[in-house]
């Protein structure tokens, strides 16, 4: 298996979230802010790559019957020991965050990657396959999050997740009395979701057709050649 | 032993609980006292924001387990200087409900301060008793006496005028 096409696919053709449409409460939820974006993506990347190397270390150990309770007791470690961290080192980014980073539990990608990759693959590689999901993820909710805090809020803006105060960069793009506070709500959520899906999809059906096209002329080429060493003959 | 028995099958869970138990133990321990310093210190910092002239260890934390069988809207209670009595609580309104403060002389019986920590009803008609406005239209007035809600937007403001009216019959119980 080829371990780099592996990564970049989690990244774009099969992001997990416009590709594969996993994961999305939180995403739909938690996209209102760059900072939560990153914070969010942060947390999923850690708990996928640990989950991953954790459960394809062990994944000989576990009997079949019972692989998903122990799955479900590591992933759930994982996360609460990724909570207590957030909220003693980052408080803010724990309270807007909120309810969404104890739900990492059940968000689909980790059981999935897990269950789907990790359980059948090596260390190193399930390891690779963690990273190139969540940083798939990451991807996902930061574009959903850009869009939706620029067109809601009319500013770029960005705080230092460990202290509150400290603004990194703020810009406004928008004038205030233009911004369309409609994109914050959860209906922005659905719509900003669904624009980069369709987008997505359409990149890779333009993929695709290029693909058979290329074919096609490959194949013509070929009865060309054939037709020609004959003729020859 | 047997990989499929049911024994097995129980010991293996068990085991991997544990491990996990125990991790959670180890966080927990090296995290508690931060998130508990932290959790203090996000609480004193509205207390400032209200006395802003005050510093954090001039509020003395009152134990409110008398307090709140009777009065449930009251989280916590402080002293501060003297006379004033600090409740922090948490009103129902039309949504989501109000969480303030409100410090009153218990002396006087006069609203002392007023601070909106948070509003989770109608953006724009409930939060209003986040603004300025509503803090300077109690300030000063008699605690336990007719306190002005805010029109069109009763159904948040009333709660919280009732809520005053009752701490500042507690704050009277309180030496």
């Amino acid at each position: 298996m080829n371990r780099m096409q592996n990564f970049k696919n989690g990244l774009i053709k099969d992001n997990p979230v416009f590709g594969l449409y996993l994961g999305l409460c939180s995403t739909l939820a938690i996209t209102t802010s760059i900072n939560n974006a990153i914070g969010m993506g942060v947390a999923v990347i850690a708990v996928l790559i640990l989950s991953n190397m954790i459960i394809s270390a062990i994944r000989k150990l576990v009997p079949d019957d019972i692989r998903i309770p122990v799955y479900i007791v590591i992933i759930a470690t994982l996360v609460k020991i990724i909570q207590m961290l957030i909220q003693a080192y980052a408080p803010a980014l724990n309270s807007s965050l909120g309810v969404f980073i104890p739900l990492i539990v059940v968000n689909c990608i980790i059981l999935g990657r897990a269950e789907a990759f990790a359980s059948k693959n090596g260390v190193l590689d399930s390891a690779l396959d963690g990273l190139g999901m969540g940083l798939g993820y990451l991807l996902a909710v930061l574009a959903m999050s850009l869009i939706r805090q620029i067109l809601s809020t009319g500013v770029l803006s960005m705080t230092n997740p460990f202290n509150e105060a400290q603004v990194l960069f703020s810009l406004r793009l928008i004038p205030d009395n233009y911004t369309i506070s409609m994109f914050s709500a959860p209906l922005g959520a659905f719509m900003t979701f669904a624009f980069l899906a369709a987008a997505l999809t359409a990149y890779k059906n333009n993929i695709h057709k290029k693909e058979e096209e290329a074919a096609k002329a490959a194949k013509i080429e070929a009865a060309k050649a054939a037709k020609a060493a004959k003729e020859a003959a | 032993m047997n990989k499929q028995s049911p024994l097995y099958l129980a010991i293996f869970l068990a085991i991997v609980a544990a491990i996990a138990g125990g991790a959670l133990y180890a966080a927990n321990s090296a995290t508690a006292p931060i998130i508990a310093a932290n959790e203090e210190k996000a609480e004193k910092a509205s207390l400032l924001e209200m006395y802003p002239d005050a510093s954090i260890d001039d509020f003395v934390s009152v134990d409110a387990s008398d307090i709140t069988p009777d009065h449930p809207f009251v989280d916590k209670v402080y002293k501060y200087g003297d006379n004033v009595v600090v409740f922090k609580c948490s009103v129902s309104g039309y949504d989501g409900g109000t969480v303030f403060l409100v410090g009153i002389d218990a002396a006087n019986d006069l609203v002392d301060g007023f601070k909106a920590i948070s509003n989770a009803d109608t953006k724009g008609i409930g939060s209003r008793i986040t603004e300025p406005e509503f803090a300077e239209s109690v300030i000063g007035k008699q605690a336990s006496g007719q306190l002005d809600t805010i029109s069109g937007a009763t159904y948040t403001s009333t709660p919280v005028v009732q809520a005053i009216n009752e701490c500042a019959v507690i704050a009277t119980e309180i030496d």
